[in-house]
């Protein structure tokens, strides 16, 4: 199996792409510098390894042998879930939640790379499954996509990780409605997002019967209450405002004093006075839009958009159904986070933990965004071989 | 290998659904650029301002009070720093696990202490979780260390000094200078409620003056709160620059409140707490020429800055059963019979309607027969033929009763109201009874079966139902001694900045001028002279070498006489007699009026004429010193021409001692401590007994007081 680079091939990296997630990454740090200001720790210059570390992957992962990675992606998913199950034994708590493998200096929360590994399962799955002429995706086609899917989900779940969850599911939809499902699917989607709405309405929105009479709730008492108190403090803002919404409304303060161009790298005050919590990873973009302003927040969306529309372009110009539907896989993943993350940050949508990709700060995560990256770059450039 | 075969082709059917996909992000994208549209551009204003309010916090700087002074700027009471814990419950992890625990180790708290700051801790809600609470006041130094060096243990525990109010007379002055507590939730919607934007509104927290001037120049005394814009961070930590000061951005400096300048004389003050022997009582000394308080005591008394927040309620319980009744001003908000030294009023009502001219004989065959009942006069055997000056001086009570049979009582509470008896002396310090002075209609209204002359009989010599409070009775002397200005008693004389500017200035305030001849005042003080310096006299305990003293004795009943006269020390506290003695000097030309009562100590001229005495040589005294040390010419008062000097009288009855044995009784005699503080600096000398009348001679023969233990 060759693993040099064929001149061929170098010409199919998706520049775009690349440029795309460099300069993004460049942001990311320009601005963890700043969120990082002493007296914290400068967490920028960990980084800026952990930066290096991924252009190394996907360079790495790049010049893999397409159909290597293709036949490595069972083992690579029962190793994630494995994973995942041996964090409940052996893992690290913080915070409540069991995410982390302590090995030496180095924490690994492998729900990050669960992400990728269940995108890369999904579309093997639907590659293997894929038959000439065949009729759209029926119920019975998607169970054991939707097997693959939630199984691991779950697991990410019961950490408790409800935002890297939430997010699985997000991505998993997108590549299950990308295979074009029948429509009875898409009927029962629509079903679902409708009873979910519903419940939500049941549980959180709808006026109190009365003070003391026990509420009819369908899932909030099975919700921890930290989760729960999210939900609430999503759904109602002004409510605690100085309890379980403290963070919720903190961080929209700081997006919404950004302005127009912001207050300036190292003046934003709700940074500077440490008002935001996890400033550095999950609310790196308080602090950008406080700093830096709506215009160069459309500039940081605009680059997100870069990236995800280059993803979309590999997948665009993939022979085969395995490679565009990791593509499309990995770019919905990233545009989910990105999505939830933002979303969270500005009162859109309820306060879950997950990361911005290439802006928090984060070995896992850049590790986990660039692996996803190095298999778009891989995906690009193998294309070719199919032409023999 | 099975990738490839029929999956080798282009997945071309997949690109319309990848062009909808990146639609979709795009869709998505732009939902995130509207939101931040929304937060950032239309709501900009709205949470710049919560990102200002959120650095910035209103530190309130409290406003220094103002100091009060005596009359030669002595200070009587500042401030002084307490060291005082504080929790903000909202920064104190851990707070009723752990820290508090630790704070009752390191404080050694009682179980009841503990209970209580949980309970604070838990008590607060919402915002205010950020305020602090006061958990113990007052650390020593060592408290202070101990703390500090645990500082990192204890998670939102603060150590401040905090001015506290220091009143440096102690138990001297309480009742007039006051205390200060917490204004509770009520009062604040009360003083905040009017719409005076002149003064400054109170916050919870706040000290109220709650007696005496403290309370009546709470305006003047209390300052305007300045604040200070400060930088802090999310855990509310201030924020300092790299040389340490804390940021700030803002701020109104604090408008220090107004010092108050009193009447009182420190010195004179404490020689009157000094000299005055007895358990309870009062001692008003007053210049009687504009009213001024130069000297109060109000004994027993209590510890004002014990009150000013110090006080647990149990003490307060203890403190509200003392059956002495140490929070009581006795000087004004108690009133007592005056006994003989209401004579003065009769005479000068007989004197005023001319039933009696100063020559007119009277006489007193040691009582007086009105109807069926025969009222008796102090000395059995009867003064003889007396007229007003002797009648004055041997306070024989015959010649009042006649005077009081001939006028009635109408003519007498004329004169007693003219000098102000019957109605508050609106002293506006502390609370004020109007005490009574009775009169025909008075006694149809209060007493059962109406008036009748007897009741007279009773007012001419201080008994009955006439009632007078201690500053009513120096006021009334005060009058008598000028010649007919019935002054308002003051106390504060001047109002100045902190700078020392004045501020206001307060005068004399004549209340009315009471009708009195120059002749009928000479009889009256030619009476009340010999009552000091004359054989026979009642006072002469009070007579100095140098000053002549005109004085009245009195000595008030508190319980009906049996059949047989019990000597004091045979009595029970509380129904020994009240002693009074009320003066002034010097007599030819008055400056000082002295008013002395000696509650349940028996006869006026031994327990309390001794004190006036010591109390106008002290006034003296330091005439003399201030006139030295500012360099100004001292005119000594006139001294006594034909001074008859009486024996050295041995003390008219059992030690003081008895006297506390007799409250004793009582299960509540109170410790000499509270009531006999002094001022600070002065070393308490023991009270010395009764002063002797200085320079005894001897050799010089002297009546001996005939009317002993009678006035």
């Amino acid at each position: 199996m060759e693993l040099r680079v064929q001149p061929r091939a170098t010409a199919h990296v998706p520049w775009v792409l690349v440029v795309g997630v460099l300069l993004t990454a460049a942001v990311g740090i320009y601005n963890l510098a700043s969120a990082s200001r002493p007296p914290a720790s400068p967490v920028w210059m960990s980084q800026v390894l952990y930066l290096g570390v991924g252009v190394g992957m996907v360079i790495g992962v790049a010049l893999l042998d397409y159909r290597l990675i293709q036949r490595a992606t069972v083992p690579l998913y029962l190793l994630n879930i494995g994973a995942l199950i041996a964090l409940k034994f052996f893992g690290h708590t913080a915070k409540g939640a069991e995410s982390w493998f302590v090995i030496g200096p180095f924490r690994v929360q492998p729900a990050e790379f669960m992400k990728l590994g269940m995108v890369l399962m999904l579309a093997k799955y639907f590659h293997d499954d894929d038959r000439p002429n065949q009729p759209a995706q029926g119920f019975m086609r998607l169970l054991p996509a939707a097997v693959i899917s939630l199984f691991p989900t779950a697991l990410v779940l019961v950490q408790p990780d409800l935002g890297t969850a939430l997010m699985m599911v997000f991505t998993a939809v997108t590549i299950i409605m990308f295979s074009r499902p029948t429509w009875p699917v898409n009927a029962a989607l629509a079903v679902a997002v409708v009873l979910g709405v519903g419940v939500l309405w049941n549980d959180y929105v709808r006026e109190q019967p009365a003070q003391d009479e026990q509420r009819f709730t369908i899932i909030r008492h099975k919700l921890k209450k930290h989760q729960d108190a999210r939900i609430t403090g999503w759904l109602d803002p002004m409510s605690d405002l100085r309890g379980s919404n403290y963070h919720a409304m903190q961080s929209k303060i700081a997006v919404g004093s950004g302005g127009w161009s912001g207050k300036g790298w190292m003046e934003g005050t709700q940074t500077g006075l440490r008002f935001l919590p996890e400033q550095h990873t999950d609310f790196i973009f308080s602090v950008f839009a406080e700093e830096q302003g709506f215009a160069r927040c459309l500039v940081l969306l605009a680059l997100f958009g870069v990236i995800l529309l280059g993803g979309l372009g590999v997948a665009l110009s993939a022979k085969e159904r395995y490679g565009a539907f990791v593509a499309v896989g990995i770019c919905a993943m990233i545009f989910w986070q990105v999505f939830e993350n933002i979303g969270m940050v500005t009162g859109l949508l309820p306060i879950t933990g997950i990361t911005l990709p290439l802006m928090s700060y984060g070995g896992s995560s850049m590790v986990s965004v660039m692996l996803g990256i190095g298999l778009l770059v891989n995906v690009s450039m193998r294309r070719q071989i199919f032409r023999g | 290998m099975r990738l490839g075969l029929g999956t080798q082709r282009e997945p071309k059917e997949l690109r319309p659904r990848i062009f909808m996909v990146g639609g979709f992000f795009l869709l998505g994208l732009l939902v995130l650029a509207v939101n931040l549209y929304r937060l950032m551009v239309v709501r900009y204003e709205e949470f710049l301002a919560l990102s200002v309010d959120n650095q910035f916090k209103d530190v309130r700087v409290r406003a220094p009070r103002g100091l009060i002074r005596d009359r030669r700027g002595e200070v009587l009471v500042d401030a002084r720093p307490s060291l005082d814990v504080f929790i903000t419950p909202a920064f104190c992890q851990k707070c009723v696990a752990e820290v508090i625990p630790r704070l009752q180790a390191l404080l050694a708290w009682d179980l009841e202490q503990t209970d209580r700051v949980v309970d604070l801790v838990k008590a607060a809600r919402g915002p205010q979780r950020y305020q602090q609470i006061v958990v113990q006041v007052d650390l020593t130094r060592d408290e202070f260390d101990l703390l500090n060096s645990h500082q990192f243990q204890l998670p939102g525990v603060d150590l401040e000094p905090v001015p506290h109010r220091h009143y440096r007379a102690g138990a001297a002055l309480a009742h007039v200078v006051g205390y200060m507590n917490e204004v509770t939730s009520d009062e604040l919607s009360k003083l905040n409620g009017g719409a005076d934007e002149a003064r400054p509104p109170y916050a919870m927290g706040d000290y109220t003056g709650r007696r005496g001037v403290e309370r009546t120049f709470e305006q003047s005394l209390r300052g305007q709160d300045g604040w200070v814009k400060q930088v802090v961070n999310a855990r509310g930590e201030l924020m300092r620059d790299a040389s340490g000061n804390a940021l700030k951005r803002d701020e109104v400096p604090p408008r220090a409140g107004r010092n108050l300048v009193l009447s009182i004389d420190a010195r004179l003050q404490a020689e009157a707490e000094r000299v005055f022997p007895g358990t309870a009582g009062a001692v008003v000394a007053v210049e009687a020429n504009t009213g001024f308080i130069r000297a109060i005591v109000s004994r027993p008394s209590f510890d004002p800055n014990e009150m000013t927040g110090r006080m647990s309620p149990q003490q307060l319980v203890q403190l509200s059963r003392d059956p002495l009744q140490p929070m009581l001003f006795r000087a004004t908000a108690q009133h007592y019979s005056p006994g003989s030294t209401f004579k003065v009023v009769t005479l000068l009502a007989a004197l005023r309607a001319g039933v009696v001219t100063p020559q007119t004989g009277i006489t007193c065959t040691g009582g007086y027969q009105l109807g069926s009942r025969r009222w008796r006069c102090d000395l059995e055997r009867g003064h003889g033929s007396v007229h007003a000056v002797d009648a004055i001086r041997a306070s024989c009570d015959v010649y009042f009763y006649r005077l009081a049979d001939l006028l009635g009582i109408d003519p007498i509470a004329a004169v007693g109201h003219d000098f102000g008896l019957g109605n508050p002396t609106n002293f506006g310090v502390g609370g004020e009874v109007p005490g009574v002075m009775p009169s025909s209609e008075y006694h149809d209204r209060v007493t059962k079966g109406g008036y009748t002359k007897g009741m007279a009989l009773n007012t001419s010599i201080g008994q009955g139902d006439v009632n007078v409070t201690p500053l009513q009775l120096a006021m009334l002397y005060a009058t008598i001694a000028n010649g007919g200005h019935l002054y308002q008693p003051q106390i504060v004389e001047r109002i100045e900045t902190p700078e020392g500017k004045l501020v206001e200035d307060f005068k004399p305030r004549l209340v009315r001028e009471v009708a009195m001849t120059p002749e009928q005042r000479a009889t009256i003080i030619a009476g009340l002279i010999g009552v000091v310096n004359e054989p026979g006299g009642t006072g002469f305990r009070a007579r100095l070498p140098d000053v002549v003293v005109a004085g009245k004795t009195g000595t008030a009943q508190v319980a009906r006489i049996g059949a047989v006269r019990l000597k004091t020390h045979e009595l029970s506290y509380w129904q020994r007699d009240n002693a009074w003695f009320a003066s002034f000097a010097p007599a030819d030309a008055p400056e000082l009026v002295v008013v002395v009562l000696n509650e349940h100590s028996g006869f006026g001229g031994a327990e309390a004429a001794p004190t006036a005495g010591a109390i106008i040589k002290k006034y003296f005294e330091l005439k003399k010193t201030d006139a030295e040390a500012y360099g100004l010419e001292y005119q000594p008062p006139k001294a006594p021409t034909t001074l008859k000097v009486p024996l050295l009288m041995p003390p008219l009855e059992a030690p003081r001692d008895d006297a506390r044995a007799g409250l004793a009784q009582q299960a509540h005699a109170p410790d000499a401590g509270p009531g006999r503080a002094t001022f600070a600096g002065a070393p308490p000398p023991p009270p010395p007994p009764a002063e002797a009348p200085p320079r005894p001679h001897p050799a010089e023969p002297v009546d001996p007081p005939s009317t002993e233990g009678a006035d």
